[in-house]
């Protein structure tokens, strides 16, 4: 363990430590409020170190720039990744951190003094998140998924009451079921390989002298099917999403809002690092896998999300819908058709539609969140019925709601509406024009039951006179979400360049 | 000297006025409204010297290259934003914030003490920012955003006054029928998005204007990328949007209607720029044009009949802001015959003229209004001897759009004709003469309502005034029902001592000094930007503006020759012109002098139906408003489509609902709530995976 | 090859036949011998009872146990994992030096703050 491996580590310990810091201040301090800036700051210091370490990995600060700064001196090269792709999703899942930390400012009054408890384990599953999406190795990937979800498992059970209890329990038992299948998948790719690194399964598997099989072998095709499974959970993806409904509407708003967002971004980083990096420069058929999942998971979830009553229970819904149109990205990996593709320079369009659509996907639903926290904490309701006539009673939350619906359906000048234009015509370059249409019918049908909550806020008589009365750190998050939303839906190219630059770190890429 | 950022200044300029003006000055400083109209004059002073210098780069060839910021790729079209300095733009600049500038300045007077007034002057940044943008854009898309904006901004201040439903009226009226010409300029992008690989494949970007001025060259290996009927098509389609703004026939009906709004308005937008952005749109892409002979037929001709049609129109109108508007619509009309007969840089030089002397008779119509509380002018008269300066301006500006020598549009009226007359082998020979004929008549007709508007508004007896015109309506005065007489601030807020009268008297100074200096550019313009007969005048080279014009033409052509001649000045045909004139001065002077003071009665009434039928608009806006959108529209085409969307939508709508929900339903039953049954899916889930996966591979 | 594998999962295929035949074996037998009149049958609650090793049992086999059990158990697994970590890390000492004593001492930090954790929190004592 040299000091440059600290610096690899240093946003991670950053975050981590600053999770104890809340536990041991907690125990100390009474002022609750405390917590949060603490907990604020171990998450900009996390950021600033991401910058740092971005710099040197451009060659900003001088110097020519290393695509991955953990090949250097130190241990940690074997079992990290630390290049632009990971530090992508370290920026994407400590912003989405900050900004529910400082959206559920109210909301923590319900939490019966838990505050402390709250941030740690958020913090602590942060930290999980972008070690998942730095992860370059079996065991590694395995303790970063286990150590983002059993904190969220502890975050949704933390408003300790019935429902809150039950989402948690479920989230801990489908959890640990799937991330048994994974482990069993990555047994089987050790057995094969005889390594735990992914680059190392790749070379395994380009070895010759393979049975002309999917994957070369059927131990493979078992193991990626079973590594789908758990990636799938972390992605709510169907068939793995049926803790979806049952966690967002029991676990607190925050928590469901943190889930919705980082730990689907995380799921998605892993993902396509396993799949790109493990096998990218050897086969491209779990595109084909990818694509059956992503037509799968929204139908599902638009189908079902239609006689939701609940806004929480919606936006779950429409999560795994997104969760499909988000695969559709990862299934487009071929430059021109599926036949066509020569691996080893697989197209950038599909990988990095994703991660805009990510980034996009983050803004938009972090705004529809945050609106559902700040007005829950208020009225204490979730039904959408309650949302009646909110427009009189707090028109700016009702405007940003209603913004982040639109965007949610894909409505321009919204982010998800240039994310989908991108992974729909990523999808139509691979050859997979069915699946940009099923996609797109899709998006047609979730604008019914997006505009049925939009009606509701809009058109009906309010249930309460009274204004709802949100504090000054719940605007600023709104204000930074939308202004996200609208910023990266009128003026994409910043993004999509970083995007672009992000996937371009996997190996399997086209350079 | 001119770099990149100063010229994004030009179009910024106008931005911050207007963002200050619409989140500053009028949340919090509405108390002290003259900030706002200060803060634009002050924007547009430096906009004004920022064009200058960019004309002056232009001019010498210092014009850097522009950086295009890529801002939305799909597929392999990029749409990139950046800038287009040649030199129909670089003049255009300077004209629109000339004229925009002078205009603004006229309004601190016109509009003071309205309620609303900085909100006009909101409006006003808006529309100036929109127009420069209009003219910098490189980008096709760019370009139709800001044309959109200016639609969008002409709208905005035609109904400024939205509470007289005339107003309302006119605003809505303008915006449809711009939008009707708009589709054609959209259907034309959207063709050209589906072509982008087609460009892409030869190294072109489908949306950046001088790559679609390649497009249509034929290349090294085979055809161009863009030709024959297809290019034809796309071409008709940007002069579809080119005539919505314009006013071309068919769609001229809105601008006549559009001098509801304030009367400056009427002389920046739609006078001076705005209306001449179709123009403008049709020259900027005229390297298209000129490699399709039936399109340049079409705009040929249309131009050509709008002239004339909207010639005599104007003969009868007793509105003097309609007849101008008339005058406008035919005005237009010269300048897309002459594009349409190849005379490129004549009708980009009549675009620069006319914008002076026709702001300048607007300004002046604002200016009686200003003095007589009506536009009427049957009510108007004497004027001559209470307004003096109005008069010889109006005069100046009048005789230079007869095409009186030495005036602005003598000059450029006769490069018109001259080129129209010298017609190319562009387009067929019978159009070459069709258009020239009507052309000449227009001449004609033009001469003779511009006398009957001087010798109406400024001569004989005064009748009354807007006092009389509300009494002999039967309205008590001073409420102002008329539509006409409730521009400028007498309506709006009145001070107690005017009592809702005319105050017989010239207009201050703040309104006479802008038409001074839009009089001396009529008188000046024509010679100084364009010296004729000589090798140069004060250091500008003859023929300075149309070789100017010529030579942009030919770099978009990529430096094949344009087959175009810049017309030469032929005396012949200046004595000819002249001569019909002066025909239609005299007709005039013979029909309207020395008529009584309480004459009311128009002599033109002796011509009965044709009288009737010009002072009807030939029934074309009976035609549009009552039978087609009246009764085809309403009744025919919305009363089917109300009935399919009743009976076959709907009920497909609420199928689809039906089907969606219930297929839904069974769904949600599996969500059980049972956290084994979860686990048992999830299982099963990744072996059907595998399964799937291996049967349907 | 693939030969070879599979005649690996054969040894584990007579395993689990082996392992299926003995308890079905032994059930089918006392049920023929039942029939046959071999075994007589003669229920009472002591053959009834669940067997614990020769102990009597307490209450029925379905009772739960006291939710705070958890909690000591995992208080347990702190101190369970730390000497796990502890005894290799105390072999191995004398070759990594300084920089082995920081690192453990990180590491039980961590632990004590949670042990701190669960002492403040009140889950120490009995309620």
């Amino acid at each position: 363990m040299s000091s440059y491996d600290l610096y690899l580590i240093s946003p991670y310990l950053a975050v981590a430590g600053t999770g104890l810091l809340v536990v041991l201040l907690d125990l100390v301090f009474r002022r609750k409020g405390l917590l949060a800036g603490v907990a604020l700051a171990g998450l900009a210091l996390g950021l600033l170190l991401t910058a740092v370490q971005a710099r040197d990995s451009l060659g900003l600060g001088g110097g020519s720039g290393l695509p991955n700064l953990a090949i250097g001196p130190g241990l940690l090269a074997a079992s990290l990744a630390v290049d632009r792709f990971a530090l992508f999703f370290n920026v994407l899942v400590l912003a989405a951190a900050g900004i529910v930390i400082l959206a559920s400012v109210d909301y923590l009054e319900r939490m019966r003094g838990n505050h402390g408890e709250f941030l740690a384990l958020l913090l602590f599953s942060a930290t999980g998140m972008m070690l998942l999406s730095a992860a370059a190795e079996l065991i590694t990937i395995y303790i970063a998924l286990e150590l983002t979800t059993l904190p969220l498992a502890a975050l949704a059970a933390l408003l300790m009451d019935r429902n809150s209890s039950e989402a948690g329990l479920k989230y801990l038992i489908v959890g640990a079921i799937s991330s048994a299948l994974m482990l069993y998948g990555m047994a089987l790719l050790f057995g094969f390989a005889g390594t735990t690194s992914v680059e190392g399964i790749a070379a395994a598997l380009l070895a010759p002298a393979q049975q002309p099989v999917p994957f070369g072998s059927y131990a493979v095709l078992a193991a990626v099917a079973l590594l789908l499974a758990g990636f799938g959970f972390k992605i709510a993806a169907v068939p793995f999403q049926m803790w979806v409904p049952d966690v967002y509407q029991g676990a607190p708003a925050p928590v469901a809002a943190f889930l919705s967002v980082a730990s689907k971004a995380a799921g998605f980083a892993v993902l396509l690092r396993v799949f790109y990096t493990g096998f990218g420069d050897f086969d491209w058929h779990w595109g084909a896998l990818a694509a059956g999942l992503a037509a799968a998971s929204m139908t599902v979830g638009n189908l079902v999300a239609m006689s939701q009553t609940n806004i929480r229970r919606l936006l779950g819904y429409s999560t795994i819908a997104h969760a499909g149109y988000i695969l559709i990205g990862v299934a487009a990996v071929a430059g021109t058709s599926a036949s066509q593709a020569s691996p080893g320079s697989l197209t950038t369009a599909g990988p990095s539609s994703v991660l805009f659509y990510l980034a996009a996907y983050v803004a938009a639903n972090l705004t529809a969140f945050v609106a559902v926290i700040a007005i829950s904490s208020r009225i204490a309701s979730d039904r959408i019925s309650d949302y009646a006539g909110l427009v009189q009673r707090s028109p700016f939350l009702a405007a940003a709601l209603a913004l982040a619906l639109a965007a949610l359906i894909g409505i321009p000048p919204t982010s998800l509406f240039i994310a989908k234009l991108y992974v729909f015509s990523a999808a139509v370059h691979s050859g997979l024009a069915w699946l940009a249409l099923v996609g797109v019918i899709n998006s047609v049908v979730s604008a019914y039951y997006y505009i049925k909550v939009i009606r509701v806020m809009f058109l009906e008589p309010p249930a309460a006179q009274e204004r709802i009365h949100i504090s000054p750190t719940v605007w600023a998050a709104l204000a930074l979400v939308v202004a996200a939303t609208l910023w990266m839906g009128i003026a994409p190219a910043a993004m999509l360049g970083v995007a672009e630059g992000a996937v371009r770190a996997l190996s399997g890429v086209a350079r | 000297m001119v770099s990149e950022p100063l010229v994004w200044a030009i179009l910024l300029l106008p931005v911050l006025s207007f963002l200050i003006i619409s989140l500053v000055i009028r949340p919090f400083l509405n108390r002290i409204p003259a900030l706002s109209g200060w803060l634009l004059i002050g924007c547009l002073l430096a906009a004004l010297a920022l064009s200058l210098m960019t004309l002056w780069a232009a001019a010498g060839h210092h014009v850097p290259e522009f950086r295009q910021h890529a801002w939305l790729s799909v597929g392999s079209a990029t749409i990139a934003f950046g800038l287009l300095v040649d030199p129909l733009t670089a003049v255009m600049l300077v004209v629109v914030t000339a004229v925009s500038l002078l205009v603004q300045v006229y309004s601190q007077g016109y509009m003071k003490g309205d309620p609303s007034y900085s909100r006009y002057y909101a409006y006003m940044s808006l529309f100036t920012a929109a127009m420069l943008g209009l003219l910098l854009a490189s980008n096709i898309v760019q370009l139709y955003m800001f044309w959109e904006l200016v639609g969008l901004a002409s709208y905005l201040l035609i109904g400024f006054w939205h509470h007289r439903p005339a107003a309302a009226a006119a605003a809505k009226k303008a915006f449809i029928m711009t939008r009707i010409g708009d589709v054609g300029f959209l259907i034309a992008i959207l063709y050209l998005f589906f072509q982008s690989d087609k460009f892409a494949a030869a190294g072109l970007n489908a949306f950046h204007i001088p790559d679609i001025w390649q497009a249509a060259q034929p290349l090294a290996a085979g055809g161009a990328i863009l030709g024959g009927a297809a290019l034809t098509w796309v071409v008709l389609g940007i002069f579809a949007g080119a005539a919505g703004k314009s006013a071309q026939f068919p769609l001229h009906a809105w601008l006549p209607d559009a001098m509801e709004g304030p009367t400056p308005v009427s002389a920046l937008i739609h006078a001076a720029t705005m209306v001449a952005a179709g123009v403008f749109l049709v020259a900027r892409f005229y390297p298209l044009f000129l490699a399709s002979s039936a399109a340049l037929t079409v705009v040929a001709l249309i131009g050509a009949f709008t002239a004339f049609l909207a010639a005599t129109m104007g003969l009868v109108m007793n509105d003097i802001k309609r007849v101008l508007a008339y005058s406008t619509v035919s005005q237009l009309g010269y300048m897309m015959a002459a594009l349409g007969m190849g005379a490129y840089s004549a009708a980009l030089f009549h675009l620069f003229t006319h914008a002076f002397f026709k702001a300048l008779l607007f300004l002046a119509a604002g200016s009686v209004n200003h003095a007589v509380d009506t536009f009427n002018m049957t009510y108007m008269g004497g004027l001559r001897r209470h307004m003096p300066w109005t008069y010889v301006l109006t005069i100046i500006g009048g005789l230079s759009l007869v095409g009186i020598i030495p005036l602005a549009g003598f000059w450029s009226k006769d490069e018109i004709l001259s080129g129209v007359w010298g017609s190319s082998e562009l387009v067929a020979p019978w159009v070459g003469r069709l258009t020239f004929l009507l052309l000449a008549v227009s001449v004609l007709l033009t001469a003779f309502y511009t006398l009957r508007l001087v010798i109406l508004t400024f001569h004989g007896q005064f009748r009354g005034g807007g006092e009389k015109e509300r009494e002999e309506a039967g309205v008590v005065a001073p409420a102002p029902v008329s539509a006409h007489a409730a521009d400028s601030h007498h309506s709006a807020a009145q001070p107690a001592g005017h009592g809702g009268g005319h105050h017989l008297a010239e207009s201050p100074m703040v309104m006479l000094l802008p038409m001074l200096v839009l009089g001396v550019g009529t008188v000046a313009a024509g010679y100084v930007a364009n010296p004729q007969w000589v090798h140069s005048l004060l250091g500008i080279p003859g023929h300075w503006i149309t070789e100017f014009f010529h030579l942009g033409l030919e770099e978009a052509l990529s430096g094949r020759e344009a087959h175009l001649a810049v017309p030469e000045f032929s005396l012949g045909m200046a004595a000819a012109s002249t001569l019909i004139a002066l025909a239609g001065l005299a007709l005039a002077a013979a029909l309207y002098r020395g008529r009584g003071a309480e004459t009311r009665k128009d002599p033109l009434e002796r011509g009965g139906p044709v009288y009737v039928l010009l002072n009807r608009r030939y029934l074309v806006d009976v035609l549009y408003e009552n039978v087609l959108t009246g009764r085809v529209f309403y009744r025919a085409v919305a009363g089917a489509l109300d009935w399919l969307d009743r009976n076959l939508v709907d009920g497909l709508v609420n199928l689809t609902g039906l089907v969606f929900r219930n297929a839904g339903r069974p769904l949600g039953l599996l969500q059980t709530g049972q956290v084994q049954f979860y686990a048992v899916a999830l299982t099963l889930g990744s072996l059907l995976v595998l399964l799937g996966y291996l049967v349907l591979r | 090859m693939l030969e070879n594998y599979f005649r690996q999962y054969g040894l584990a295929a007579i395993f689990l036949l082996v392992a299926f035949l003995v308890p079905v074996g032994m059930l089918a037998g006392s049920w023929v011998f039942s029939r046959l009149g071999v075994r007589p049958a003669k229920p009472s609650p002591v053959k009834d009872a669940p067997y614990e090793c020769g102990m009597e049992p307490i209450g029925g086999p379905w009772n739960r146990f006291n939710f705070r059990y958890y909690a000591y158990a995992l208080l347990f697994v702190i101190f369970g994992v730390e000497v796990v970590f502890l005894y290799p890390w105390a072999v191995r000492f004398i070759q990594m030096e300084l920089f082995a004593l920081i690192e453990m001492a990180i590491f039980i930090l961590v632990l004590a703050a949670a042990w701190a954790y669960a002492w403040r929190k009140g889950d120490l004592e009995w309620r």
